[in-house]
């Protein structure tokens, strides 16, 4: 298998996380300048409040050093978000390397030209080494000229040094998914690596809380992560550290290239037996299937019980942690300012509101982009070239997808505005009911604002949608977060989709915002009609 | 006179760059077993897809028991089964599921006649669909296409991945819905299916039809591999034969000659009067090779009527 065209396969995944990574690394470096002061006195008093706030956060992220620096600030607010966006980019590389090209078939097909199968799986892990080696560069170029910008310089050798972690972390998750791959079903594989993984970076979070689990970090590449933080100016460069994941990651190899030696193309090393189970030539009785609307949810159940536990798990997760969050902070008179951009009520309904409604709306957003995606699939796999074979009409497709989404979104918003609700109530956060259910089921109408907007993509672009619609997403997330603090002007705020939400929960419903949020879903949905019923399907 | 059960007037998708399908008129009678025959890429897919709705004609229109297949599109499925010359990607979905799901959507499909077909085809619908053998997954497109016993049945290369035992079977599933009142457009590149179960063969290449006609009319444009043995220092009438009408590819090796012969025998006969021959065998080439020969030297031979 060629070099160059292994790395043609992750060119999506090379250009987007580059791209990703000097855009936060920039936004990081300039945003320092914004918000840390002009005198020494004002510098340091924004760092001991930034290790004020990053001491509620220990949980997720190593504690900065340094935070009144550039250096130790784009460490803690980039470099550490970076272990987890490049672990999640490994993982997903891994699983595509591993056994994702199995199921489209293309390992057989390497395979046949004579390749020898640990040559495939090395020169896959070369290539996203190569892949990550650009994006670590574009995380530093970000850096470069964000602190160019305010006159100063950073040194060359702590940059190099938080890339050089930065890729060898990378390349210790991609090792790990490729060894934990062999070892499970491809359906399971995806699960499989991300409970390793995610286990693995709580293990090392967790550690920093609980003593009992210190003994243990030691498993946790992230751990070999923390121990450097060479861009805070008296921040380490752990040689060791550093060596640990990179010997990890070579060992990690050569064990999956062995397993994958001896396992069978699609299977893993280790089968279980399946159980024998009667012959069935009968459709299943379940009355459900006759239903419109109702087989696509019942199809779909396990998803929709994923995502309603998670965002509900999560809602009762922020409120639990909202008490804690806040009052250290309230005692901060350098973040009052800030503050005072949201709170416009109760200071914990103001809180929970940006905090957990700010990421709820990005969650909803992406159970609506989840749905957005089956539809392109099924355009390309053939799926709705099989629905329409049946008597129903396009017209009639694109309705009963529209309506499964619609009631998803609501499945979710509803169980998670219940447990917020309830959970509230269990943390004396007296919040309003009306408001509480009104930004419940504002998330329904996000849902379906960008539903509708991938429906019309998908009509037009529908290889191009998910990629479309999740950066809209994103960008849009990152504006309604940045602009307060960047100061950028009001019409910016305005492109953003979550902006249309607004704040229902401490200053009730927006309506001009519910109302272009209908406006859109209306004619996103009428739009993308007139371009089902005209266009080719699969085409 | 019935409705055809499916026309088409000068149905066209062009693709651009000579590709697609050009001015198709086509009309197959009720109860027929249509085979639409094409090499790869002449365009019998995307006849197919056009009639189904997939795609949209750039001109002319499609028509299925008389009803327009843009037009009424959810009409026309009613009455028809479909099997897609690729499979879908069911993904997780057992295949109980599958035919439940798109049962569900059609309503009124019969259990028995669901159990009855994967028997015939030994489908196990307790397994997931991406657990299938290529195999299996056609047998479930079969079942798929076949569960509600359609009036028309639009079949894109049906057999791809069965083996010769299930290809029998489907043949006389074929055979036995016809029989009941079916109508069958069934696309192959594969002669000899056509020669199993087709009342009439449209032939299409490049994007446009060249020739419809019924089975006893291709087995008459069917040519015959002849090898005559003369007897020893006997003169073979070479020149003669090389002048005979519908005789081509005269080849001697010693005393022994092979040829063509495009219909009539008679001209070879005469070509060989007074000739010593002491063997003659005739062969009857294959449709697979009729079909070469025909795509070979269409533009050297008189097509039929």
């Amino acid at each position: 298998m060629s070099f160059l065209y292994s790395l043609r396969l992750t060119r999506w995944g090379i250009a987007g996380f580059s791209t990703l990574a000097f855009t936060l690394t920039l936004l990081q470096s300039v945003g320092f300048y914004q918000v840390v002061g002009h005198t020494p006195a004002e510098r340091a008093a924004f760092g001991r409040s930034m290790a004020q706030l990053a001491a509620q956060f220990t949980v997720l992220i190593a504690a900065p050093i340094r935070p009144d620096t550039v250096g130790g600030y784009v460490q803690w607010r980039a470099y550490s978000f970076f272990a987890i966006l490049f672990a999640i980019w490994a993982l997903v590389s891994a699983y595509g390397a591993a056994r994702g090209d199995e199921e489209r078939g293309m390992v057989e097909q390497i395979l046949a030209t004579g390749t020898a199968r640990a040559d495939a799986l090395v020169t896959r892990i070369l290539s996203f080494a190569a892949g990550c080696v650009v994006a670590v560069t574009a995380a530093a170029v970000g850096v470069v000229v964000g602190v160019s910008g305010a006159h100063e310089s950073i040194g060359i050798d702590s940059l190099a040094g938080v890339s050089v972690n930065l890729l060898a972390l990378a390349l210790s998750c991609y090792a790990l998914t490729l060894l934990v791959c062999q070892f499970a079903a491809s359906r399971y594989a995806t699960a499989a690596s991300a409970i390793v993984m995610l286990g693995l970076f709580l293990l090392n979070s967790l550690s920093r809380q609980l003593d009992q689990l210190s003994g243990w970090r030691w498993l946790s590449p992230f751990r070999y992560y923390d121990l450097s933080q060479p861009l805070a100016p008296a921040g380490a460069f752990d040689v060791r550290g550093v060596e640990v994941l990179f010997g990890s990651a070579a060992l990690m190899t050569v064990a999956a290239a062995v397993a994958f030696s001896y396992r069978d193309v699609g299977s893993p090393l280790v089968r279980i037996p399946v159980a024998p189970h009667p012959v069935v030539r009968e459709p299943d009785r379940n009355p459900v299937w006759r239903v419109p609307v109702l087989r696509d949810l019942y199809d779909r159940r396990a998803g929709l019980a994923a995502w309603t536990a998670g965002v509900a798990l999560l809602g009762v997760l922020m409120v639990i942690l909202t008490r804690s969050m806040v009052e250290p902070l309230l005692a901060l008179a350098q973040l009052r300012p800030y503050f005072n951009v949201f709170i416009t009520g109760g200071v914990y309904p103001s809180f929970l509101g940006f905090i957990w409604f700010g990421f709820a709306q990005l969650l909803i957003a992406g159970y609506a982009i989840a749905q957005v995606a089956r539809w392109s699939a099924e355009d390309t796999d053939g799926r709705l070239e099989a629905l329409l074979s049946s008597p129903i009409s396009r017209r009639g497709v694109l309705i009963e997808r529209a309506t499964v989404a619609m009631i998803g979104a609501l499945v979710i918003a509803a169980v998670s505005g219940v447990a917020v609700g309830i959970e509230s109530h269990v943390q004396s956060i007296d919040l309003n009911q009306g408001r509480l259910i009104a930004a419940s089921l504002l998330l329904v109408a996000m849902a379906m604002f960008f539903a509708a907007i991938g429906a019309l993509l998908a009509s037009l672009l529908p290889r191009a949608t998910v990629g479309l619609l999740g950066g809209f997403a994103f960008v849009s997330y990152f504006i309604v977060q940045l602009a307060p603090i960047f100061h950028w002007p009001t019409w910016t705020q305005d492109l953003s989709a979550f902006h249309l939400y607004g704040q229902p929960l401490s200053s009730g419903v927006d309506v001009t915002g519910l109302v272009i949020m209908l406006l859109v879903v209306a004619v996103g949905f009428v739009a993308s009609a007139l371009m089902m019923g005209r266009r080719d399907v699969g085409a | 006179m019935a409705v055809a059960a499916l026309s088409t007037s000068r149905l066209t998708k062009d693709y651009g760059g000579g590709h697609g399908l050009f001015d198709l008129d086509l009309v197959i009678h009720p109860q027929q077993v249509f085979g639409y025959l094409g090499p790869n890429g002449a365009g019998k897919t995307t006849t197919i897809r056009c009639v189904m709705g997939m795609i949209r004609p750039t001109s002319g229109s499609a028509h299925v028991f008389g009803i327009d297949c843009m037009r009424d599109a959810v009409e026309v499925k009613k009455r028809v089964g479909y099997l897609p010359g690729d499979i879908p990607q069911f993904g997780g979905m057992t295949g109980t599921e599958i035919v439940a799901y798109f049962g569900g959507m059609r309503g009124g499909v019969d259990a028995k006649r669901v159990s009855g077909l994967c028997d015939r085809f030994d489908l196990d619908l307790g397994r997931r669909f991406r657990e299938y053998s290529s195999g299996n997954k056609q047998k479930l497109g079969i079942v798929l296409a076949f569960m509600h016993a359609p009036d028309l049945l639009i079949l894109d290369e049906p057999t791809g991945g069965l083996d010769p035992l299930n290809r029998q079977e489907f043949y006389r599933l074929l055979r036995e819905e016809r029989d009941s009142g079916a109508t069958v457009f069934l696309s192959s590149h594969v002669l000899s299916e056509v020669e199993h179960v087709c009342d009439q063969v449209g032939i299409i290449r490049a994007g446009r039809l060249v020739r419809v006609a019924d089975l006893a009319e291709l087995h008459r444009i069917r040519f015959h591999h002849v090898e005559l043995e003369f007897a020893d220092g006997s003169d073979i009438p070479e020149k003669a034969m090389r002048h005979a009408e519908g005789v081509t590819d005269v080849k001697v090796e010693g005393h022994i000659v092979t040829c063509t012969v495009h219909g009539s025998f008679a001209p070879l006969l005469d070509a060989l009067h007074g000739a010593e021959v002491t063997n003659l065998v005739s062969r009857e080439p294959s449709l697979e090779e009729m079909f070469l020969e025909y795509y070979q030297e269409r533009s050297e031979l008189p097509l039929l009527p």
